[in-house]
């Protein structure tokens, strides 16, 4: 079943009276279970085409439908409803509110959800415990390593149990081994969970572990390519 | 809506962030409260002084006169005070004392020249309950008794140009309330120094008995001045005076002290203009503080906010963040800027600052009052409070709404 449904996505960024044309026509499903990368060099549309799907950014031209969502017709407001509920967010680096706690951190999105205080606490700590941060929950993210830092981003993505999570090169900050315990830990939760992953590397060791290769080459798809079932 | 213990949580972390920047900001809003309500503190201490010294020194809070006197200051203005004005007077409250008064413009005849002065019949005993000139008398000299007749004491500078001095005689030359020339000698029992440069130089005091005699007032006076315990009710007892003074056959007025010194009310507003203008300047300069520094906190942190937009907070939640940290360290500083505020102005009610030294000086103003004190209303610390409040509030509205409308894209890429 599909999560993701892009449809002729085309991105135009202008700038100083130059068009760079960032997404030229990307037709892309999703389906429940995934665990995918979005693989190319840098400038190849990766970071553009997850912001869209992820209703950050808009498409200059062409549809995207999140769980049948028509993400084009949200407003702003509703459309941070839609990345709270249904999507689960991973960035590069410093990803967490400084000032709260790993856990705190966790918990934030289920207070955003209006989720009660001892279901918030039970569920965040059972997460953090998961990605094996059962000894860091009232750490701030200053005192936990990069490595730790990007576990707790992946708590609190998957905390609320989104329809997918969207992860634009987690491991970019990170050494080799540390990144790849990071993606395997991921896998874990795809497998274990269910958890529909999309994420964005132009890292080999990153490439190796998905399961769905999709390679951008200058903001079209040049390769959809499946490894392993 | 549980989300507003989330957002204090957030705020409260975030002012202490960078400790420094927060303490110098509090301590803007700390010396700017402060220092506002001490500004005020001492002008409306020194403006009680000004006005209670005034009152205390001639004027009293309240005269009844019949209708015109105060504007000409001739004796041919005079009027009997009725046994109901008088007891409507005695029996008010608010009332401290009351003193009838006589006034005479009269010519000081020296040898070969006559110099011009007023005199003031007064009740001396009375008199002590009404002004303190009494308390006014260089040594050497005293202050009227009951049992005086033909004797006078002058202001210091009158008494200088005269040339003379206690145990002097003079001779003075007037007219009297009934057409006739008045002429009295009187002896000097004594000098004061009141710190009005024009009481100091035209007045002299003689018991009214005897200038009841000498300007043939056949019992009418000039005046009666009311002194104030509680000047708070001095439209009350005005009205109460006036609606006995409506039964005269000719017109009386009552007047408050700020129809007598215009002068005096005048100064007071002018001073107020300038406190405000002064406040203003302290407000502009806690409200920018205020501004730069919630401006770069924002700022320093655009890569968060931008996290925080991506992953689901609604832009509002954004802006009440950003509000209730300008609320904290607002609310923290108008705290102990008032309690500093208040505990200056208090130490400074009590030690008042002393001009006495430039008493001279400030003779030249027309004012006597050499202490100033500074006196603390719950309005003054409520306003200030207040205004402080609301101008933190406004001037963060404006970094709190670029943070709210920050595109969460744009906002990640800066690191
Ligand atoms: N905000 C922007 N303004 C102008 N050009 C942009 C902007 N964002 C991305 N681009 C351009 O779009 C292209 C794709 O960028 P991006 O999606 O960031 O690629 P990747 O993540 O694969 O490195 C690049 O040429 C980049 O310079
Ligand atoms: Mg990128």
């Amino acid at each position: 079943m599909a999560i993701i449904q892009t449809s002729k996505l085309y991105k135009d960024y202008a700038t100083n009276g130059v068009t760079v044309k960032a997404l030229r026509g990307i037709d892309l499903t999703i389906d429940r279970g995934e665990f995918s990368a979005l693989a190319g060099p840098s400038g190849s549309g990766k970071t553009t085409l997850l912001n869209i799907i992820g209703g950050l950014d808009h498409p200059t031209n062409g549809q995207v439908t999140v769980n049948d969502i028509l993400l084009n017709e949200q407003s702003a407001k509703e459309l941070a409803r839609i990345r709270l509920n249904r999507i689960g967010f991973i960035f590069q680096a410093y990803n967490l509110i400084p000032v709260l706690t790993a856990i705190e951190n966790v918990e934030y999105i289920l207070l955003l959800q209006g989720v009660d205080k001892e279901e918030r606490y039970q569920r965040s700590s059972e997460i953090l415990r998961e990605v094996g941060l059962g000894d860091e929950l009232h750490r701030r993210p200053q005192e936990l390593s990069g490595g730790q830092q990007q576990r707790v981003a992946v708590a609190r993505a998957i905390v609320s149990q989104p329809d997918i999570v969207l992860a634009d090169e987690p491991t970019a900050n990170l050494d080799q081994k540390t990144g790849a315990m990071l993606l395997d830990m991921m896998h874990d939760l795809n497998k274990k969970k269910g958890i529909t992953f999309l994420f964005s590397t132009h890292d080999q060791m990153v490439m190796e572990r998905a399961e769905r290769l999709l390679h951008l080459v200058d903001g079209q798809v040049a390769d959809d390519e499946w490894k392993k079932k | 809506m549980q989300n507003y213990k989330i957002i204090i949580k957030l705020a409260w972390r975030n002012i202490w962030r960078n400790k420094r920047r927060t303490i110098l900001t509090l301590l803007t809003i700390v010396v700017g409260c402060a220092m506002i309500i001490l500004m005020n503190a001492f002008a409306k201490g020194g403006h009680d002084q000004m006005i209670e010294d005034a009152v205390a020194l001639n004027t009293g809070h309240i005269q009844v006169h019949e209708e015109g006197f105060w504007d000409s200051q001739t004796i041919d203005y005079a009027f009997k005070p009725s046994e109901e004005l008088i007891s409507t007077i005695e029996g008010h409250e608010a009332v401290a004392g009351y003193s009838r008064r006589v006034h005479a413009g009269v010519l000081v005849a020296l040898e070969d020249v006559s110099k011009g002065a007023m005199i003031q019949g007064i009740e001396p005993e009375r008199e002590k309950t009404v002004t303190n000139l009494h308390e006014k008398i260089l040594p050497g000299g005293r202050y009227l008794e009951k049992s005086d007749s033909t004797h006078v004491v002058m202001g210091e500078m009158l008494a200088k140009n005269l040339k003379v001095k206690v145990g002097d005689r003079i001779s003075i030359i007037s007219q009297g309330f009934d057409g006739s020339i008045a002429a009295e000698h009187l002896s000097i029992v004594g000098i004061f120094k009141s710190g009005n440069q024009e009481y100091d130089r035209i007045l002299m005091l003689i018991p009214l008995s005897q200038a009841m005699k000498t300007f043939s007032m056949m019992g009418y006076v000039n005046s009666l001045v009311i002194r104030l315990g509680d000047p708070d009710e001095m439209g009350e007892v005005i009205e109460a005076c006036r609606e006995v003074t409506e039964e005269y056959s000719y017109p009386i007025e009552v007047m408050g002290w700020k129809t007598l010194m215009p002068e005096l009310v005048q100064f007071i507003v002018m001073d107020d203009v300038a406190a405000w203008i002064f406040d203003f300047i302290l407000f502009m300069v806690v409200a920018f503080g205020i501004l730069n520094t919630i401006q770069m906190s924002v700022f320093e942190r655009t890569r968060e906010f931008g996290v925080m937009l991506s992953i689901g907070t609604q832009p509002s939640q954004v802006v009440a963040i950003v509000l209730t940290e300008t609320v904290f360290i607002t609310l923290v500083g108008i705290i102990i800027g008032s309690i500093i505020g208040i505990g200056s102005s208090v130490y400074m009610h009590f030690n008042p600052i002393d001009y006495s030294a430039y008493a001279d000086e400030i003779a030249v103003w027309g004012v006597n009052t050499t202490i100033f004190p500074a006196t603390v209303t719950v309005a003054n610390v409520v306003v200030t409070g207040l205004i402080t409040f609301v101008l933190a509030v406004l001037f963060s509205i404006f970094p709190a709404r670029r943070a709210a409308k920050l595109d969460p894209v744009e906002a990640i890429r800066t690191l």
